[in-house]
């Protein structure tokens, strides 16, 4: 029987009762209106003096071609729209072909870089996307071009569109000579901490670390190939390590974000034996961790906490990581958990049961249900939102904070969060916090 | 290794022939693999005599990304590697869809790389409909292309059809066409019209197989008539496609 969603129940549940890793009922998806994750868009334009170029029907082109245009990045941005007669005609290919060869005759500049996105409909209905990016590298051999997708009916299966989008930005890297003592940490949408353990460590050690957020021109992105080590810590750029390392033959070590401080050093002590970088001394960065956590606890007291999964990727590791040190989190929003998390998930069941757990994408919490008070602190824009607060830490996608730093910033972002009210409703709308749509 | 994409125009008895000359390869010592690419998966029966055997799709559907090469194959006469790729319900979804699932799920879990077969079969269904059917002469899948036909005048349409689609794909680098098979339905003037049709398209007729009733008999048990009649004329001239096939493909190394 239809309802409306006037009366459909926001439903909760605890961590004494939900089950890992999904602990909703999949369906129908709402979208709250806290926009700060990035989107393809978003990451592809940090490709610098690339072009991007979306292929898909006109009306899912909205979504993209507002993103770029709030960027103010609309000049590096064209869009060729399928009709219903290019798939009746059985020429898709050449529709592409034809389209991308216009938008490049007609750009003021010519870019050394085009990034193809397709969609649904030609891996749908197979359009061989080999023959047309065959054909493009034969005609403007002056440009590399990359396959990018978006396809979202696609993301149930195999690699989905975000981790596709960082694996593609980094496929253009050609091989080159290696410099033994150059890092570069990849896949992350924001750059790394410059505070933080691992990049001070390794330049203290002589070793130079880049990102492609350091990139001033396409040659500059060209030299990240350079690098002797591919570090990757934002857990859906893996896949963009693993392919450069099988095809640059470039070292790929995954250390994955963490609240665990064991996890975090046994990350570090693997890159920092990696150049002999030994007598690694931790205790005083657990120091400071426990003080900032000591200290915040004297500004927050008891005040309550919730935490949503958009602001860091370990959700559950941050409210173990509060919970232990005596905070109050009272509620976390997250739909599904990644398989790491699986020892903060049975910790907070075992520890923490009535700690609530809210889905973010459940149609049933478009009726946003008021379970805290204006008081909560929240972390992360969809806890904000949910909560109604004012009080939020305003981060998304680890902020590119990282190790035993991003305890001690977000410490300190709390407090700073708890002590100044921000305009929650202004902030969260505005899509792909951190880069250039956000100043 | 050679991989051969076979076309014809449906009921014209694709099947029957990929999986006796399938049978003939294997008695030669060649490990051979047999890939369905038809919604009805039966393309390899003749050569397992199941009634139903697990296809790919059906296997992506239960499973997800979490299926086994070892689920997805049937072994049967001769050790020859049976796979059907499967599709939607009849009437509805996209078969063509159905092969590109198929074909990538099987590519990405290595399946060549696993199995290492000398010749690789596809056989698909009917004629190449939508782009899901021209997916098996793509680069990466088959290297060539052989249509079998009747000398009847509607099977030599869609033979010729066939042809132009390959003719169409070949700036792309697809599968270049290896040949012609007749299967004899003895109707007026099939030689005839058959070797016009290759001299047309520029292919040579590599084989003819006269119209048997032990073909009949063998499908009836269910087998391959090189498996339940060894001896038979009809098992020979299978066998004689076989190596006719052999000479004609260009081997490649895995």
């Amino acid at each position: 029987m239809l309802r409306k969603f006037g009366e459909m129940t926001a439903t909760s549940t605890t961590f004494g009762e939900a089950s890992f890793p999904t602990p909703f009922r999949g369906g129908l998806e709402y979208s709250p209106p806290a926009r700060g994750t990035w989107n393809i868009v978003h990451t592809g334009m940090l490709l610098p003096e690339a072009h991007q170029i979306f292929v898909c029907a006109a009306g899912c082109l909205r979504g993209v071609v507002l993103t770029a245009a709030e960027m103010g990045l609309s000049d590096r941005f064209s869009t060729v729209a399928v009709r219903e007669d290019d798939i009746l005609n059985g020429d898709t290919e050449e529709k592409i072909i034809e389209g991308v060869a216009d938008i490049i005759g007609k750009l003021d500049r010519r870019p050394p870089a085009v990034l193809l996105f397709t969609s649904c409909v030609h891996h749908f209905i197979g359009s061989d996307l080999a023959a047309v990016f065959a054909s493009l590298k034969k005609r403007f051999p002056d440009i590399d071009f990359t396959d990018c997708y978006m396809d979202p009916i696609m993301r149930k299966s195999g690699l989905n569109p975000d981790q596709k989008m960082r694996r593609q930005l980094y496929s253009l890297l050609r091989p080159t000579e290696k410099d033994p003592n150059t890092v570069a940490i990849i896949g992350g949408d924001l750059p790394t901490d410059g505070d933080s353990f691992l990049k001070r460590t390794l330049s203290a050690n002589g070793i130079n670390v880049v990102e492609i957020h350091d990139c001033k021109n396409y040659s500059d992105y060209q030299s990240l190939a350079k690098a002797s080590l591919f570090l990757t810590t934002y857990p859906s750029a893996k896949a963009a390590g693993d392919a450069l390392e099988k095809r640059l033959g470039t070292e790929h070590i995954h250390i994955p974000f963490s609240f665990d401080y064991d996890e975090i050093e046994k990350g570090l002590l693997k890159v920092f034996s990696r150049f002999g970088i030994g007598d690694v001394d931790f205790s005083t960065m657990r120091a400071e961790c426990a003080k900032a956590l000591s200290d915040l606890k004297k500004v927050i007291d008891d005040t309550e906490i919730a935490i949503d999964s958009s602001a860091f990727t370990r959700p559950l590791g941050l409210a173990r990581l509060l919970l232990d040190c005596g905070f109050n989190v009272t509620a976390v929003y997250a739909d599904s958990f990644s398989a790491c998390e699986k020892n903060d998930f049975d910790h907070m069941g075992e520890h923490y049961p009535n700690v609530t757990l809210w889905p973010t994408i459940s149609p049933s919490m478009r009726q946003k249900p008021t379970v805290g008070s204006s008081k909560v602190l929240a972390i992360g824009q969809k806890a904000a939102y949910f909560q109604s607060t004012d009080r939020f830490v305003d981060i998304v996608e680890n902020g590119g904070l990282y190790d035993h730093h991003a305890v001690i910033k977000l410490c300190a972002l709390m407090k700073e969060a708890f002590s100044s009210p921000k305009n929650t409703k202004k902030l969260i709308q505005i899509k792909g916090w951190g880069c250039s749509s956000c100043h | 290794m050679i991989k051969i994409a076979v076309y014809g125009k449906g009921g014209i008895g694709k099947s029957t022939t990929v999986s006796n000359v399938a049978a003939a390869l294997s008695e030669m010592g060649l490990r051979v693999m047999q890939i369905g690419c038809d919604p009805k998966a039966d393309s390899t029966y003749l050569l397992h005599g199941k009634d139903s055997v697990p296809t790919v799709l059906d296997l992506v559907r239960k499973k997800g990304d979490d299926i086994t090469l070892e689920e997805m194959v049937t072994v049967g006469y001769g050790d020859v590697i049976c796979v059907e790729a499967g599709g939607p319900t009849p009437g509805m979804g996209c078969a063509g869809r159905g092969i590109i699932t198929a074909l990538e799920k099987l590519d990405s879990k290595g399946s060549i790389d696993r199995f290492r077969p000398d010749v690789v079969f596809y056989d698909v269904l009917g004629d190449v409909v939508c782009g899901g059917f021209s997916m098996p002469m793509r680069p990466g899948y088959a290297d060539k292309i052989i249509i079998i036909t009747s000398g009847e005048n509607m099977s030599l349409h869609a033979a010729r059809n066939i042809a132009t689609a390959v003719d169409n794909f070949r700036e792309r680098g697809y599968a270049s066409l290896a040949g012609i098979i007749l299967n004899k339905r003895n109707v007026k003037d099939e030689v005839e019209k058959t070797s016009r049709l290759a001299s047309d398209i520029g292919t040579p007729v590599i084989g003819i197989i006269e119209r048997s009733e032990t073909v009949i008999e063998a499908e009836e048990i269910p087998a391959t008539v090189v498996a339940a009649f060894p001896e038979s004329d009809c098992a020979e001239g299978y066998r004689e496609i076989a190596r006719s096939i052999i000479s004609i493909c260009e081997v490649k190394e895995c």
